[in-house]
């Protein structure tokens, strides 16, 4: 991959999926766009490369943006997030909507690990939930919509009694059950693109996700996830992952890491 | 403080070789056991807090461990976690019923194991 391949690269990501390719990324860039040079019957990485620049498709562009997506995830990830939500936000929620479901956004859900382990959390606790979970890449969206995990993956992270509770047996691979998947609603959307509908969530989950943007579209897919947000909604980001100076629209809880709330100036859609 | 202990049980050296190190990477003190019976006879000693249980094994296997670990005194205490290549359902359903408290199936690696640790409460 030449240094002009890796620019142009790094602005195909940035202008459309947000996505800070790093200049350390260029190995794994390369190592990453092999797998998809072989499955378009490109000889190099440097051939497909060379054609997407000389004739731009759209669905090429989207392959190449997918497998340079950072899709590493995990069943119950930040373990404690997913007890602050089924142990305190559920209840609280639940209670505060009449006991109708409490309706949740995994935004950036990847391979599904996400929404499955919030769906099991919530259906454990007793609490209705519907959960819709989107995602760039269409390869992590067919992958949680199967509901299919390897022994290596069911395990990064459930319990095996978890396992055996909401997943089947089928040879090498353990799926979803249909009640589990029945909570699960899966669809693409791309975190830079405005709300089309006035259709709003009672929490997000948008982990590990905003930490590969660049300043200006985190900046523009919070103010997204603010929009899709009701006013005593809750965001929850990565752990780790804190705001700074990206949005005056949310404020963190304090004791819960990775939970925000939207701050006073926010709440302008209550009318 | 006193470091937390952990008893690994796998007839294979290499396996607990690579346990070992995993385990003591999050903090704990190991022992090794190559069977069942090597097992119970150090937890009549002292009771590790957690145990890293494979399943078939020469001279007494891992169900028939758990089994009497579960009735000596103090042997509620450990949090036993079946660390084998038996993979079928069924099987893990029998090892969770006969009071293992989480179940690896190998291959495993130092993610999923720490992930483990984490979900019974030993990290």
């Amino acid at each position: 991959m030449s240094p002009d391949d890796f620019d142009r690269l790094q602005s195909l990501m940035a202008s459309r999926a947000g996505f800070r390719l790093t200049r350390d990324r260029m190995k794994l860039a390369e190592h990453r766009l092999g797998p998809l040079a072989r499955r378009e019957g490109y000889e190099t990485v440097d051939a497909l490369l060379a054609s997407l620049w000389a004739k731009p498709v759209a669905g090429m562009a989207w392959a190449v943006i997918e497998s340079l997506l950072n899709p590493e995830t995990w069943f119950r990830r930040d373990r404690k997030t997913f007890d602050t939500f089924a142990g305190e936000l559920l209840p609280a929620l639940s209670a505060a909507r009449g006991g109708a479901p409490v309706k949740v956004w995994s935004a950036g859900c990847s391979t599904g690990q996400e929404p499955w382990s919030l769906a099991m959390a919530a259906m454990d606790a007793g609490f209705p939930v519907e959960i819709v979970a989107t995602d760039l890449s269409q390869r992590a969206l067919e992958k949680a919509r199967s509901g299919a995990y390897t022994g290596f993956e069911i395990q990064r992270g459930l319990a095996a009694g978890t396992m055996l509770n909401w997943f089947d047996q089928a040879e090498d691979s353990w799926i979803a059950r249909p009640q589990l998947r029945a909570a699960v609603h899966f669809a693409r959307a791309n975190l830079l693109d405005a709300p089309a509908d006035d259709h709003r969530f009672d929490v997000i989950f948008c982990r590990y996700v905003l930490a590969d943007m660049d300043a200006a579209r985190r900046a523009q897919a919070l103010d997204n996830l603010e929009r899709r947000l009701v006013d005593d909604g809750c965001l929850f980001l990565g752990a780790d992952e804190g705001l700074e100076a990206d949005s005056i629209a949310f404020r963190p809880v304090a004791g819960r890491k990775g939970l925000f709330v939207k701050t006073p100036a926010a709440l302008r859609r209550a009318a | 403080m006193t470091p937390r202990t952990c008893l690994i049980v796998d007839d294979s050296r290499i396996i607990r070789k690579v346990a070992r190190r995993i385990v003591e990477g999050l903090g704990f003190e190991v022992d090794e056991a190559a069977d069942g019976s090597e097992a119970l006879a150090f937890c009549a000693g002292v009771m590790p807090e957690v145990i890293l249980l494979d399943w078939s094994m020469p001279v007494m296997d891992g169900m028939t461990f758990l089994r009497r670990l579960r009735t000596l005194p103090g042997g509620g205490g450990p949090k036993v976690l079946f660390c084998t290549i038996e993979t079928r359902a069924e099987r893990i359903a029998e090892a969770l019923s006969a009071g293992a408290d989480d179940y690896v199936m190998k291959p495993f690696d130092g993610e999923i194991l720490t992930s483990k640790f984490a979900e019974v409460g030993a990290v």
